[in-house]
């Protein structure tokens, strides 16, 4: 059923046009690219909070909701720019297993982020949840980094 | 030694021949580019973001910088030391690379902005003056607007740089 959609996509006529260009994909490639950047310099900042390093003025709360507008634009841009280089190569990506374990990483670190990761940065101020702050950030670093890994493996698979 | 020729002897060092040949060495070398990319730049945008007065509005310019440039700085030496290694897998090849020479060009334009932004001795007090202000100086948003815009041309070259390699 995926794999039907996947078909579909890679040859609609969007499909067809960014895998026929020399370029289109390349460029696509560097907006995913800066979103990385933006995604990430918002994810280790906050993380950092949490270890008690960085931004400490602050509480992490206020840290989190000022970082959380990055956030989102840099996810989002790594959302389209990714369907766009995905719906250009789609079969191929659908059995790269590299891509899969990416897939895999990044469903658990949008929940992970957008649940428990989120109700103890906006929560999150006391001392009293040091240790639980640092596991926290510690697990969100590990999966935006499988992330990252799974991705660039794609191409060498 | 002309500087094609020194690249032609670095090609044949062994640290060149390793990067060149082994399994995992270059995948590993590119990984980690790309995630020390993400410490660099991510937070260079969060300091521009702050600079422009969008992001991070609730904490001082100064503290920004303070508190975030050691792990800008950190990350760039990582950028660096990796993208060393990466342009020693195959020096020759990239030395004729025209996006290659064109994001060596940008950096040194970037590094110049920088280091014009930070030369001051006393630029964390200069700074410490925007601290209450949402909106900073103008030209403290040209040095961002630079900032932001030369290093997303240095990734979209240096991305480029393996899709158009000389034959």
């Amino acid at each position: 059923m995926l794999l039907d959609l996947t078909r579909w996509l890679e040859h609609s006529a969007l499909g067809q046009g960014i895998h026929n260009s020399s370029w289109l994909f390349p460029f696509i490639e560097v907006f995913h690219l800066i979103a990385i950047a933006v995604l990430g310099g918002a994810v280790i900042l906050t993380d950092l909070r949490l270890f008690g390093w960085g931004l400490r003025s602050q509480p992490v709360s206020q840290l989190a909701r000022d970082v959380q507008p990055v956030l989102n634009a840099g996810l989002v841009t790594l959302i389209v720019s990714g369907l766009l280089l995905y719906i250009s190569e789609g079969a191929k990506m659908y059995f790269n297993q590299a891509f899969r374990i990416k897939m895999l990483f990044l469903l658990v670190a949008v929940v992970y982020t957008f649940t428990w990761h989120r109700r103890i940065t906006i929560s999150g101020n006391g001392a009293a949840s040091a240790t639980r702050g640092r596991m926290t950030a510690l697990l969100s670093l590990l999966l935006w980094t499988g992330v990252g890994l799974g991705g660039r493996a794609i191409g060498f698979v | 030694m002309s500087l094609l020729g020194t690249m032609q002897w670095l090609e044949t060092t062994q640290a060149s021949v390793w990067l060149r040949e082994s399994l995992w060495g270059y995948p590993i070398v590119e990984s980690i580019h790309v995630l020390s990319l993400t410490l660099f730049f991510g937070f260079a945008i969060l300091l521009d973001l702050r600079l422009l007065g969008i992001g991070l509005r609730h904490t001082k310019v100064s503290e920004v910088a303070e508190r975030i440039l050691p792990w800008t700085f950190a990350g760039a030496a990582i950028v660096v030391a990796s993208g060393l290694l990466l342009f020693l897998g195959d020096p020759a090849k990239f030395y004729g690379s025209i996006f290659m020479r064109v994001k060596f060009a940008l950096l040194g334009l970037a590094a110049l902005n920088a280091w014009l932004f930070h030369r001051s001795a006393t630029w964390v007090k200069r700074l410490s003056q925007w601290d209450g202000a949402t909106a900073t100086p103008i030209r403290a948003k040209a040095a961002a607007i630079a900032s932001l815009f030369l290093w997303c041309v240095i990734i979209g070259t240096g991305r480029w740089i393996a899709y158009f390699l000389p034959a």
